[in-house]
């Protein structure tokens, strides 16, 4: 994020050999890897080596990351290249085994692929600004996020507040949420992918 | 992207999703993930897989009355590469171009066996590992890490 401060203090201190500081980073990106490696369509055993390449590259790379906030773009950009090499030695092979199906071009797959790519990356700044947000914030709307969903009733017993406040709150919570510095990112990167 | 973000309910909706998205994530992968930092202390260069003769040219699948096809990997560096061949249950590696020194296999963060590069640049490794694995050649001019590997 170009201005969240966090990541760049890990990423400072992990480069300076901080694991505490790595393991805050593998948390908050794993998800971003992971998304990225399924929606190439990666079984968990290939999913698996492309993250250890993946992490394996940022290990090497922190030392010399010269803009802490360009990480989420450099694992997504990362990922992206081992899931292509990953998915290109399958295809060779499908290609011998099973010469007379059809497949998708590698210009089909590269579009659905950088489709596919730009959702992961729009997720996972929303699960940063959602982590910039207060936790009274984030204890109401997650309780709003369940599945199945709660009844207002059910919500406004478990944060001990009077059902009315809550639609006023959950309104305010978004737009807290709007007004992250993570959402900027988003938004900016929505207004120029159309 | 579609999602209309004045909307309250739309971007609830698409948050539900990014955060569902993270919490499908395995732990292992995670763990995995946190593991990766042990190699930190390892001064090695990465060794790209340059070729894998069972994505690359195997005509057909074996039948039942004749043996598996060998497999052979190879993985490369800007000055060597590591060639290996399964057999069996060993690994027979040669470091091209040819120079001694000691191979340690990796499983996860953990080396589980190191085993020596003679002069001509041979080395064995047996059994082969059951998991995924990697390996790092050490020279006194060079330090090479594979990529993963994981063999059937």
């Amino acid at each position: 994020m170009r201005d969240d401060p966090t990541v760049v203090a890990l990423v400072n201190r992990a480069g300076a050999g901080d694991q505490d500081a790595w393991n805050d980073l593998v948390d908050r990106y794993a998800p971003l890897v992971w998304s990225v490696c399924r929606r190439f369509r990666l079984g968990a055993a290939d999913a698996d080596d492309v993250g250890q390449s993946v992490w394996l590259r940022l290990v090497e790379h922190l030392p010399r990351l010269r803009d802490p906030a360009a990480l989420p773009g450099w694992l997504a950009t990362t990922t992206r290249r081992e899931c292509l090499r990953v998915v290109r030695a399958q295809q060779r092979k499908e290609r011998i085994e099973q010469p007379l199906d059809t497949y998708m071009t590698p210009g089909e797959q590269d579009a659905l692929v950088e489709h596919e790519v730009l959702a992961a990356e729009r997720n996972m700044l929303l699960r940063t600004a959602f982590g910039q947000l207060p936790e009274h914030c984030r204890r109401l709307l997650a309780l709003l996020m369940q599945d199945p969903p709660l009844s207002y009733a059910e919500i406004s017993a478990r944060l001990d507040t009077s059902i009315g406040s809550i639609g006023p709150t959950r309104a305010r919570c978004l737009q807290r949420l709007r007004d992250c510095p993570a959402f900027a990112v988003l938004a900016d990167a929505d207004s120029r992918g159309g | 992207m579609s999602v209309i973000w004045d909307d309250d309910d739309q971007l609830l909706a698409a948050l539900r999703e990014a955060v569902h998205e993270a919490e499908r994530v395995p732990p292992a992968f995670v763990e995995a993930g946190k593991a990766a930092f042990t190699w930190r202390s390892i001064d090695a260069e990465l060794a790209e897989l340059t070729f894998d003769s069972s994505g690359a040219c195997s005509p057909r699948a074996p039948t039942r009355a004749e043996p598996a096809p060998l497999r052979n990997l190879t993985w490369a560096s800007s000055d060597l590469t590591l060639e290996v061949e399964v057999d069996g249950d060993a690994l027979l590696g040669q470091v091209v171009p040819p120079s001694p020194g000691e191979i340690d296999v990796y499983v996860a963060a953990a080396c589980v066996a190191t085993r020596p590069v003679d002069e001509i640049g041979v080395f064995v490794i047996r059994p082969v590992p059951a998991a995924a694995f990697r390996l790092h050649y050490r020279s006194g001019t060079a330090s090479i890490l594979t990529t993963w590997i994981r063999l059937p």
